[in-house]
């Protein structure tokens, strides 16, 4: 019961990081149709600003603001440098995209040097509790607690909002948006910041997680967001949640009963999910 | 025929006899090594542009095929005796289950919009390096491990030249394959996909054909690759295979043979060079940084590559003849009526 509990909220907490990660992947590629293959650069680059501001600064909220920030600046800068050229394009998006992702993963090893760089929990979240015989790591609760948080205030965000509402509308008509007098490339710039965004918190939160920062997690993450973007259906954002969730478990349970197949079950997953229905499993519109 | 040997083939045929002739006149070890990478990634980056320049596919799991061919013959070659035969049979061996895996990966995913295709065989390529590291009892990790090549290659040079033939045969193969109607059914699929299906081809048939074909070469290359170092490791799985396939496509010029093998040459050469520059400079350690950055601009304005600028200019000269001959005609036309 004990070990089922841990695995479950270990689970839990990668899903969340991964659903962190996937939310912008989504509704990124829900809304300008662009598959951002730079997005775990992103993350890793909030990763290690994290770890940069919990050195200097020594807090930890701060070290998760000063990752977002830095989220947001190069997400802005992504967007008009990188993104803009080539709206339209499908191929050319995910060519550029993808070299956009080594120039980041590579400037990170300018930045901060090449080697994997240990991060440190802050006090008052290490440790663990322990009730009734079951013992819960208080940073992993921590993470999943974050994680619902940033789902319910985007949801708010989409549902609630006009913004939301505009973004929306996007996803399911771009040209009818445009044509009621609605600036979507501004819309675009500002949801792909917010992406970049959520891609850095979920870095800057994995850091202490894992314990190390290193320039190629971007990589390992991005194929994680992306096998879960396809579970949960592109574009859709509580679909993310849900497969987010599944995959982190599936790994979670796996890791620990069949260790040799942990990766190959996420694959099969979305194997399956490709076969079956490729539009994804939390989406009812056609892909 | 005389006719047909002129121009461009022409030209290919001097290259590949100097090429063919290089370790009579050189003997210079580290040029052999680095011509026959040349070589060995040449294959790689044509049968990559198969996918992206011929049919309009992007894959991001080049790596996987190019690490099971030189998993399959490094395996093969330790198990059993290192002879050429069995050599042979490793390079079938890794390409058909290249085939299979592709063939596979291809039909889950090329029926769906480009991004599956892309998404679907990076994960897919993941899995694989796991595998790779974790399937110690083949793969002996992340450690790698060396075997014997077959005596034949102890020689550098039958490798450089085996290399070279190796890609002459490829590039007059995937000549023809892209010149026939299927490769022409191809373009038509980059183009334009729907209106493809609509003539009523099968354009799913001829996407995975392309990727099978595509996986079937990165295989070979990896082969080779492989028996070039006698050692191999995961390192033949990771992305940097498969981005250095797409630099050099995208580099070379997509949508041609020639355009990846210059590719390959250029960037070869620069890897090399800038390598040797980093020991002075510790910035050109992080090379890479340089080739991404060519490489986005690469995609933003010159999209068709080296081969693709250099068409342009040529078009552009022979258009200024052209132009200056319309300007010039009204001249003649009003000085004939004028002598008229």
């Amino acid at each position: 019961m004990d070990l089922l509990l841990n695995l479950t909220v270990n689970g839990l907490a990668t899903g969340m990081l991964i659903f962190l990660l996937a939310a912008g992947l989504t509704l990124i590629f829900g809304l300008m149709s662009v598959l951002n293959f730079a997005h775990g650069g992103l993350f890793a680059w909030g990763a290690f600003s994290g770890v940069f501001f919990y050195g200097v600064t020594g807090s930890f909220l701060i070290s998760v603001i000063g990752a977002v920030l830095t989220g947001i600046v190069l997400g802005f800068i992504t967007e008009k440098l990188i993104i803009k050229p080539v709206y339209g394009n499908h191929v050319q998006q995910i060519l550029i995209t993808l070299g956009f992702m080594l120039v980041l993963s590579e400037m990170l090893k300018v930045v901060f040097g090449p080697n994997q760089i240990a991060a440190k929990t802050p006090d008052y979240l290490s440790g663990s509790w322990e009730a009734g015989g079951v013992i819960l790591i208080k940073y992993r609760l921590f993470i999943i607690l974050v994680g619902l948080l940033v789902f319910a205030v985007v949801q708010f965000i989409l549902k609630r909002t006009k913004i939301g509402l505009i973004v929306r509308a996007g996803v399911l008509n771009k040209e009818m948006v445009q044509a009621l007098g609605i600036d979507i490339n501004k819309v675009f710039l500002y949801v792909f910041m917010a992406g970049a965004a959520l891609a850095a918190l979920a870095g800057a939160l994995m850091a202490p997680y894992s314990g190390v920062v290193y320039a190629e997690m971007g990589l390992e993450f991005a194929i994680l967001a992306f096998i879960v973007v396809v579970i949960g259906g592109m574009g859709s954002f509580p679909g993310s949640l849900l497969a987010a969730i599944l995959v982190g478990l599936a790994g979670s349970y796996m890791a620990y009963f069949v260790p040799s197949l942990s990766l190959a079950v996420n694959m099969i997953l979305m194997a399956v999910v490709l076969i079956f229905r490729p539009q994804g499993l939390f989406t009812a519109k056609e892909a | 025929m005389i006719s047909k040997l002129q121009g461009k083939n022409f030209w290919l045929i001097v290259i590949a006899a100097v090429l063919a002739a290089f370790p009579l006149f050189s003997d210079s070890r580290t040029m052999t090594i680095l011509l026959t990478q040349i070589f060995i990634f040449s294959i790689l980056a044509m049968s990559y542009d198969i996918l992206l320049g011929y049919t309009g596919i992007v894959s991001f799991g080049h790596a996987m095929f190019f690490g099971v061919g030189a998993y399959t013959t490094a395996v093969i070659l330790d198990r059993m005796e290192p002879t050429l035969g069995m050599f042979l049979l490793s390079i079938a061996a890794g390409m058909l289950i290249a085939g299979i895996i592709s063939f596979i990966a291809g039909l889950l995913t090329l029926r769906l919009k480009s991004h599956f295709y892309a998404m679907f065989t990076m994960a897919l390529a993941g899995l694989f390096l796991v595998a790779a590291e974790k399937w110690r009892a083949v793969t002996n990790g992340n450690d790698g491990f060396t075997f014997r090549a077959p005596e034949f290659f102890q020689d550098r040079t039958m490798f450089y030249l085996t290399a070279l033939g190796c890609l002459i045969v490829v590039y007059l193969l995937l000549s023809r394959f892209v010149a026939s109607p299927m490769g022409r059914v191809l373009i038509a699929v980059r183009e334009n996909e729907q209106r493809t299906a609509s003539l009523g081809y099968k354009t799913l048939h001829y996407k995975v054909t392309a990727s099978v074909v595509a996986g079937i070469f990165a295989s070979l290359a990896g082969s080779l690759y492989s028996v070039s170092l006698r050692f191999v490791n995961t390192s033949v799985m990771t992305m940097d295979i498969t981005l250095d396939a797409l630099l050099m496509t995208i580099i070379g010029g997509v949508g041609t043979l020639i355009g990846p093998i210059l590719g390959a040459t250029v960037i070869e050469f620069a890897q090399h060079y800038l390598s040797g520059l980093a020991r002075d400079y510790p910035i050109f350690e992080r090379w890479i940084i340089f080739f991404g950055i060519v490489y986005i601009l690469a995609v933003v304005f010159f999209p068709q590559g080296i081969v693709g600028w250099f068409r342009q200019v040529r078009a552009k000269r022979s258009g200024k003849r052209a132009a200056a001959l319309k300007a010039k005609q009204p001249v003649l036309k009003a000085k004939a009526e004028e002598n008229g």
